[in-house]
């Protein structure tokens, strides 16, 4: 029989790379779009006609039990989130109404609907922040440094509580992060590319970024939602960390990202403090080898390929049409 | 000039010693209350005349900036909160909301209104849920296991993450359980102090309890108000652990009130499974080492005589 998925935040990065993959097995995938679908404008007409599309808000706890009872899902991958962590500081409670108990009231519906199905958390690195343990793993502990996080962290345990007390099929993967052509232009790697390919075309003269030094564990999208499908399979729900495994500098990234284009990055970008964060997490980088073993997943896009797939589809988009 | 307190969950039993603790030392003390049809202020009436109480909720911001604005508090204790942990399954999204989400707003109204002022949030032990080590310090790795425990860990965070963000003086009290003559009657060790009293007095016959093997770390509640305030009065703004550092059963609990009334616990008390919560904890021992060292806290009442007040309380409001 079909299976049938219900995604949250199903027009935004991940959701766009894992309704693909459902559709290329056969799900008959249920997209939540939420109340601003205004920016995914692209990915939703992409998948138009592909996707049953469903109105709810992870705010509002009618129209989420709502879209289960229409979807009658036996897998749910929430996606939905307020992502950005710098505006976090300035919509703290925003943050938290969705990231946080959004999530509990997708469970609270699931348990009340459909509590058989099985249920994906998109739980995020963010969690760790200045955390000591390096690399981290499912069993470091958790030192939140922002809204964001402190939600994300919410979510996590909320998670493992339903799990525990009602022994629902709800797992966690702890992403770090994972970029690709669809990642939004607020993230800094995205905001690299695009503005170094505006660079090349003489679009723009410089590219201004907050702190160069921040390091991130930075994976390909696309086969970070193999890892997510994979964990909804298995027998037993459990946590994962999703991760490549190596770190590098938002520099590093901009020389990679520069050079592909034969330019010079330290010609174009522009330190700007107004970009720094209130406070920073440093280093970055997760340990998935729980989530190789176990799933028996495997990444397979490396840094410099994610960059460099990322350059070509700005310039693709960007350049003046032959 | 006299300091200017806010409390929030004033009507509770915390809120209520911390407002005879504050009133005791000058303070001029405002409470929050939540507006309701009838007023839940047993626990203050004593001190009504001396209190300024302002009508808000934790769930409403623009109640929570005016509060801070009318009171100009220097110092804001958030004590509001569900507290019950077993109905934190039942009413899981409200229980995020005020317990989780509620302290963002009153950070917020704080930053807004007068970042200055110091902050205490009401942390919990039951943050620690599926303990990782014993006892629990300042540094153990939290792993919640209730919709409660999920909410607190959260509020925890987020004033940790002000106080990083921000400066401001934003400090964690992780308290662990701490009981009195003014506990709810839906906390075990009131329900078997109640019950005590009124199976002493001829009213019941019998007590139905979960599990009996649960260990908790029980202190009193004027002991650790105390603490609160002494956090707010240190140098800068940091996290502790106030418990007593000591574990009793409710078994044991069971035990030593029956008998200060004479009875035999094992004749009364029954195990009834509806009160077993979906996952339990387990065993919750604070270190209170940190306050001790760096606040010079130390509870003074003991297991036995905390028992013992309470029973001697139940006993005196039930022969009325």
């Amino acid at each position: 029989m079909t299976k049938r998925a219900l995604i949250t935040g199903v027009a935004g990065q991940d959701g766009t790379y894992l309704t693909q993959l459902l559709l290329g097995k056969g799900y008959e995938v249920y997209g939540v779009t939420g109340p601003y679908p205004g920016g995914f404008a692209e990915t939703v007409a992409h998948n138009a006609g592909r996707v049953f599309w469903l109105d709810a808000d992870l705010t509002d706890m009618k129209s989420l039990l709502a879209a289960v009872d229409a979807s009658r899902p036996d897998e749910v991958y929430n996606f939905a989130a307020q992502s950005s962590v710098g505006s976090s500081w300035t919509e703290a409670i925003a943050t938290t109404e969705v990231n946080a108990v959004g999530v509990l009231r997708m469970l609270e519906a699931l348990r009340q609907l459909r509590p058989d199905a099985r249920f994906f958390q998109a739980s995020s690195a963010e969690m760790f922040g200045n955390s000591a343990e390096m690399p981290q793993r499912e069993t470091t502990p958790l030192h939140p440094r922002s809204p964001y996080a402190a939600s994300k962290t919410y979510a996590f345990h909320i998670v493992g509580s339903y799990r525990e007390s009602y022994g629902m099929h709800a797992s966690s993967g702890i992403m770090f992060n994972h970029e690709s052509p669809l990642r939004g232009l607020h993230f800094v790697t995205r905001k690299i590319t695009d503005g170094a390919v505006r660079c090349k075309l003489d679009l723009a003269s410089e590219l201004r970024l907050g702190n160069l030094d921040a390091k991130r564990d930075w994976g390909f999208a696309g086969d970070y939602v193999e890892a997510i499908w994979l964990m909804l399979q298995q027998e037993q729900p459990d946590d994962y960390v999703v991760a490549s495994g190596q770190a590098h500098t938002v520099r590093e990234f901009c020389d990679a990202a520069f050079s592909y284009l034969g330019l010079d990055y330290t010609e174009f970008v522009k330190v700007d403090p107004a970009f720094f964060r209130p406070v920073d997490v440093n280093i970055f980088y997760g340990d998935a080898t729980k989530a190789r073993r176990v799933l028996g997943w495997e990444p397979n896009v490396g840094f410099e390929e994610l960059v460099e797939m990322m350059v070509d589809a700005d310039m693709e988009r960007l350049s003046p049409q032959a | 000039m006299s300091r200017k307190a806010l409390i929030t969950g004033i009507t509770g039993q915390d809120g209520s010693y911390l407002a005879e603790l504050l009133l005791g030392k000058g303070y001029e003390v405002y409470g929050l209350v939540r507006r309701a049809a009838t007023p839940s202020t047993e626990r203050i009436n004593h001190i009504l005349d001396r209190l300024t109480l302002i009508t808000g909720e934790m769930t409403d911001q623009t109640s929570l900036i005016d509060a801070v604005e009318k009171s100009q508090a220097d110092e804001v204790y958030n004590l509001a909160a569900q507290s019950f942990v077993g109905d934190s399954w039942t009413v899981p999204v409200s229980t995020g909301d005020v317990d989780g989400l509620g302290v963002t707003r009153i950070l917020e109204a704080v930053r807004r209104v007068k970042p200055e002022a110091r902050f205490y949030q009401a942390a919990t032990s039951e943050m620690y849920g599926k303990v990782h080590e014993v006892p629990q310090t300042e540094s153990t790795p939290f792993h919640p296991r209730s919709p409660y425990g999920v909410a607190k860990v959260y509020g925890f965070f987020i004033t940790q993450n002000y106080r990083e963000s921000y400066g401001m003086y934003a400090a964690n009290g992780i308290l662990f359980n701490h009981e009195s003559p003014r506990r709810g009657l839906e906390f075990v060790t009131r329900k078997i102090t109640d019950r005590v009293a009124r199976i002493k007095l001829g009213h019941a016959d019998n007590l139905h309890l979960g599990n009996l093997e649960s260990q908790r770390d029980w202190g009193f509640a004027g002991d650790y108000v105390e603490g609160m305030w002494r956090i707010l009065q240190a140098a800068g703004p940091d996290d502790y652990v106030l418990a007593t550092g000591e574990t009793h059963s409710v078994r044991e609990f069971c035990e030593v009130a029956f008998s200060h009334v004479g009875l035999d616990y094992q004749d009364h008390v029954v195990v009834d499974p509806q009160f077993v919560r979906p996952a339990e904890v387990e065993l919750l021992l604070g270190s209170p080492a940190k306050a001790k060292e760096k606040l010079g806290w130390v509870p003074e009442v003991s297991f036995r005589e905390l028992v013992e007040m309470m029973v001697d309380a139940d006993v005196e409001r039930l022969s009325r």
